[in-house]
């Protein structure tokens, strides 16, 4: 009895100190970790919509970081495009996507912002060939009408990755139904400027 | 010296993942270009050598019996602290190492080195024992990710080296290659030992 006691307080100890520091290293990381997410996302909208390079993004999303307006001139005129971020069920983890649009609801680009798929199959959702600049598999979503995109499978032009159809259907899903659910605002505020 | 001798067995004697054949996973995954080689050779090390030091540190303090509990406790400790680090200070690493960063957790390399070192010897030769297999797994890595690179996608550290002409021989890249090329090298190194 002794005994336990004295085992499951030396361990209680060690996970204690080992929770305090990690919870120190947490403070001090947080915001620098919030910081490069934004730069990512920023970076990120830059690559989908280069139209905007010159303009200014402006986030109108209900959550923070979901859905962006985009103007070609920094004085919020212009209105040149919309990009968003979907989310769809991997094969081992939830992918992120930033998907950029022009005012017809066409892809001009997407980027994959998070993915965890398996090293050497879904991972290929972000590979970049030989002797390219830009994800082969990311390319294919160009100037596509973002409410009719699909893989082959399911009928479409998308052509899936050889080993990794969770993957790939689950980028091409995420940015279709994600691109339903926000239609009708972005109805909205095309009607909205056009007054 | 034992200090000197514990550090150098790193580098050859021992060289994890030729010699100690432990870590095997990250070895063959991570190793498809030169920069994730190094970047997660330098994170292992990192961790390895912080949990030797405190697992030697509280050596007589933790019971045998819960001893692996506490192991784990302390090095997966290590692996989130170099996680949000990374996190903070180099995103796109971050970013390319993905789920290999906590995945170090279960790394043999560091268990194996608490359990049959750190847990036995003194915190100095223990911190010895750390860096010399870190910087040794380290070095492995970025070898055989800098061979993968060159042959297989024909850039190293993402410059390009034989220019456009070169048709990359891209199963190198790819898991049957990493093992390929792990095996030769294993097979040169024992040619030298002889």
């Amino acid at each position: 009895m002794r005994n336990i006691i004295k085992l499951s307080s030396i361990l209680t100890l060690v996970t204690a100190i080992a929770a305090l520091a990690l919870a120190g290293v947490n403070t001090i990381t947080k915001p620098l970790i919030e910081e490069q997410m934004r730069l990512a996302v920023h970076n990120a909208l830059l690559e989908v919509l280069p139209e905007a390079s010159g303009g200014v993004c402006v986030d109108v999303g209900e959550k923070k970081g979901e859905l962006f307006e985009a103007y070609s001139s920094p004085d919020t005129t212009g209105l040149a495009g919309f990009a968003f971020k979907a989310y769809g069920k991997g094969y081992s983890s939830t992918i992120e996507t930033m998907v950029g649009l022009d005012l017809n609801g066409n892809i001009k680009g997407i980027k994959i912002l998070f993915q965890q798929e398996t090293p050497g199959l879904g991972s290929k959702i972000e590979e970049i060939k030989y002797g390219k600049s830009k994800p082969w598999f990311q390319e294919q979503f160009k100037n596509k009408n973002a409410e009719r995109v699909a893989v082959d499978k399911d009928d479409g032009e998308i052509k899936s990755i050889t080993g990794a159809t969770i993957s790939s259907r689950a980028v091409t899903n995420s940015i279709r139904n994600g691109f339903k659910k926000i239609k009708p605002r972005l109805e909205k505020i095309i009607k909205g400027e056009q007054k | 010296m034992r200090v000197i001798s514990e550090f150098t067995k790193g580098f050859w004697k021992d060289i994890p993942p030729f010699r100690l054949v432990l870590g095997l996973c990250p070895t063959l995954a991570v190793t498809s270009a030169a920069k994730n080689g190094l970047g997660m050779g330098l994170a292992t090390a990192f961790v390895l050598v912080c949990s030797n030091v405190i697992i030697s540190f509280l050596r007589k303090i933790i019971p045998s019996e819960v001893r692996i509990a506490s192991y784990i406790v302390l090095i997966a400790s290590f692996v989130v602290i170099v996680e949000l680090v990374t996190q903070a200070y180099f995103y796109t690493l971050y970013e390319q190492l993905g789920i290999f960063i906590p995945l170090i957790v279960v790394n043999c390399i560091i268990l194996g080195r608490a359990e049959a070192f750190a847990s036995k010897n003194s915190v100095i030769y223990s911190f010895a024992d750390g860096l010399g297999i870190g910087l040794g797994f380290t070095i492995s890595l970025t070898v055989l990710a800098s061979i993968r690179e060159i042959l297989g996608s024909g850039t190293f550290f993402g410059m390009s080296v034989f220019g456009k002409s070169y048709l990359p021989f891209s199963f190198l890249v790819i898991a049957p290659g990493a093992f390929i090329c792990l095996g030769v090298l294993l097979a040169v190194m024992n040619v030298f030992k002889k």
